[in-house]
């Protein structure tokens, strides 16, 4: 019994030793493939992090006359207000200009100015502007009408206020307060009333989640990568020759054990590689540009019993992931290939590349129940601060996923592994 | 005198392909054994039975009078592994290497005791086999004689009664054939009992009993007539 333990522990010893001495060229190539996901990390961010909008509305301006410097400062006004601005780009046209353009659908609407706009506003005549929409109006126009009425009765209040203000003023002998009586109105309907702002609800809505985009890539992009890292790994995890394999269980250390082993160096390697790409981060938020460094970490404050729980259970299922790959592969060439195409889709499917809201939702269905959407979840959650229930239970699936993998690749390896190879 | 092996109709069979039809020999203390045949006919697998490496379907084997493999009339065969691992060592065709590590981590994975490996490095059997010249050695910068050779050192562990070699001087050179073939010699001269499957003659001539497999089944053939045993004249 003494003796069937010593060698269990001594081949332990020996794997750790193995796994020890291919560390350097390991290493290696983990800092190569680190430059490159911090390269593709980058253009993820830049290119997702503009924050444009996905609505832009283009409305043609025609004015029916040559414009005066009060038209001109009239439409430079409108354009300037912030809810416009955000959403509308205006373009200056003659009136058949316009109606070419709304009739190819290059633009959302065509507004008419009239003649003597601003001078009829005025002296109270109010002459019509008018507004053309395309037949069948998009999203674009919808919005845009949407705002023009919302405009339009917020004026139509306004102006009713101060008729009414008017004629009180007149009927009451007070025309001489009138101007004040006015400017007060102003006032009050500049700071409240037509503040077209104050009528949206100001909610942020993201691609990414609760995240955000530098938090989103660099989950993502730790996922992908210590995924990758497993290519380096073939050697710590490889399926041992059948003849090496029988040897150790003549010595009593049987398969379970060996394949306990092989998980053990390998998750001392995927820690490492973790420890790599943690002391990477640690260097961009001290040593990086501050502004980024707080748009990164803007979460945490978990205990620290926590936090290495969530990473410990990270590092544990990507090795049972790459364990269990290495294992179905079964040879250097195989294992480096299915590495390699089961991270970038298993990525792709959780939503790391692309974010999940612009897949299909068959794609966002597998998705969900994959574990690099754990894993992402995870590390994101550390970056960015979510419940600790949340990440207890994220932890919980994680482990199921370890046990799951970790399962399967013994069972692939015990079958694999046949005996009696000879004749 | 007891036998230190004996095998009493051994069959096993691969799914329904029977390999071993009822074989058996015995041998003693001192006594080289020696199985040829052709490509398939079942050398191996009739190592790795007595090895304790692959189960047979029915027979007994046994080493010194204890009982190694045994269906004992119930039909289902019942190893005793920890008799087979004391009583024997087993030199696959393939070396049981790990490559990343120098010859001597790889004894140390089978010799526990750190004393007893140095001892034998330096004047037991290891030695006999030269392997304390390369011990600091990575195995993946060894030739295939010096990887045989570790590999006959790990069989040795222990110092098992009973060695069981499978070709062991298969795609070797001259050199390193005659270099196993002493090491044979000085290890049956010390009462040591070898079963080897080989198609090297000069190994033969170290055989006290040479056994023909042919469809699954041992037949003892005249040492003088090894030659035709060789070239399948039999």
């Amino acid at each position: 019994m003494v003796n069937k333990l010593q060698n269990k522990l001594q081949y332990l010893s020996m794997e750790i030793k193995k796994t020890v001495k291919l560390l350097p060229p390991m290493l290696l190539q983990i800092i190569l493939l680190l430059s490159l996901t911090a390269m593709a990390v980058f253009g993820g961010i830049r290119s997702m992090g503009r924050e444009s909008l996905a609505v832009r509305v283009e409305i043609a301006v025609a004015v029916q006359e040559d414009m005066t410097a009060m038209t001109e400062m009239a439409l430079q006004y409108v354009e300037n207000i912030e809810s416009v601005s955000q959403y509308c780009h205006f373009r200056q046209t003659t009136e058949q200009e316009g109606f070419a353009l709304l009739e190819k659908g290059e633009v959302s609407a065509l507004v008419l100015l009239p003649p003597g706009l601003l001078e009829g506003i005025m002296n109270g005549v109010n002459p019509v502007v008018e507004i053309y929409f395309p037949k069948n109006a998009g999203l674009e126009a919808l919005l845009f009408r949407e705002m023009t009425e919302s405009g339009e009765g917020l004026l139509r209040v306004a102006q009713a206020q101060i008729y009414a203000a008017g004629d009180t003023a007149r009927a009451f002998g007070l025309t001489e307060q009138l101007s004040q009586m006015e400017a007060g109105i102003d006032s009050y309907n500049l700071a409240f009333a037509l503040d077209r702002l104050a009528l949206y609800h100001n909610e942020k809505v993201s691609a990414f989640g609760s995240v955000n985009v530098l938090q989103f890539y660099l989950a993502s992009g730790s996922i992908l990568f210590l995924l990758l890292a497993g290519m380096a790994m073939y050697p710590v995890v490889r399926r041992e020759p059948p003849v090496f394999c029988r040897q150790l269980e003549r010595a009593g250390t049987g398969k379970i054990w060996q394949g306990f082993c092989q998980w053990i160096c390998g998750m001392l390697c995927v820690g490492l590689f973790a420890g790599i790409l943690w002391l990477s981060v640690r260097m961009f938020v001290r040593f990086g540009p501050q502004e980024a460094a707080d748009y990164l970490v803007t979460g945490g404050g978990y205990p620290g019993s926590v936090r290495m729980e969530l990473a410990a259970a990270i590092i544990m299922t990507v090795t049972s992931l790459i364990y269990l790959v290495h294992s179905l592969a079964g040879s250097r060439t195989g294992g480096i290939l299915l590495v390699f195409v089961f991270s970038v889709v298993m990525v792709y499917l959780s939503g790391g590349l692309v974010p999940a809201m612009f897949l299909p939702q068959a794609v966002r269905t597998v998705g969900a129940w994959l574990p690099t959407t754990w894993l992402m979840r995870a590390v994101s959650g550390l970056l960015a601060g979510r419940g600790v229930m949340e990440m207890e239970a994220c932890m919980a699936v994680l482990c199921c996923y370890t046990i799951v993998c970790g399962t399967a690749a013994c069972l692939v390896r015990g079958g694999g592994g046949g005996r009696g190879t000879g004749h | 005198m007891e036998n230190m092996i004996t095998v009493t109709e051994l069959t096993s069979a691969y799914g329904r392909k029977r390999i071993l039809q009822g074989v058996s020999f015995a041998a003693q203390r001192g006594e080289c054994v020696g199985i040829v045949g052709a490509n398939g006919c079942g050398k191996s697998t009739l190592l790795s039975i007595l090895a304790g490496t692959l189960k047979p379907r029915s027979g007994q084997v046994s080493y010194y009078g204890k009982t190694a493999w045994s269906d004992a009339g119930s039909g289902r065969m019942h190893g005793n592994r920890e008799v087979i691992r004391r009583m024997t060592g087993y030199v696959p065709q393939e070396n049981p290497l790990i490559p990343e590590l120098s010859v001597y981590d790889n004894l140390r994975l089978w010799y526990p005791d750190k004393k007893t490996l140095q001892n034998e490095l330096e004047q037991g059997f290891l030695s006999l086999l030269g392997l304390g010249e390369f011990s600091a050695k990575r195995v993946s910068r060894l030739s295939g004689g010096m990887k045989k050779r570790v590999s006959i050192g790990i069989a040795m562990a222990g110092m098992p009664p009973v060695l069981l070699m499978d070709e062991p001087s298969a795609a070797l050179d001259l050199i390193c054939k005659e270099d196993i073939r002493r090491y044979l010699q000085v290890y049956l001269e010390r009462r040591g009992t070898v079963v080897i499957t080989t198609h090297e003659e000069s190994e033969l001539e170290l055989c006290s009993a040479l056994y023909v497999m042919k469809e699954g089944r041992l037949h003892q053939i005249d040492r003088s007539l090894r030659g035709d045993a060789l070239t399948g004249r039999m």
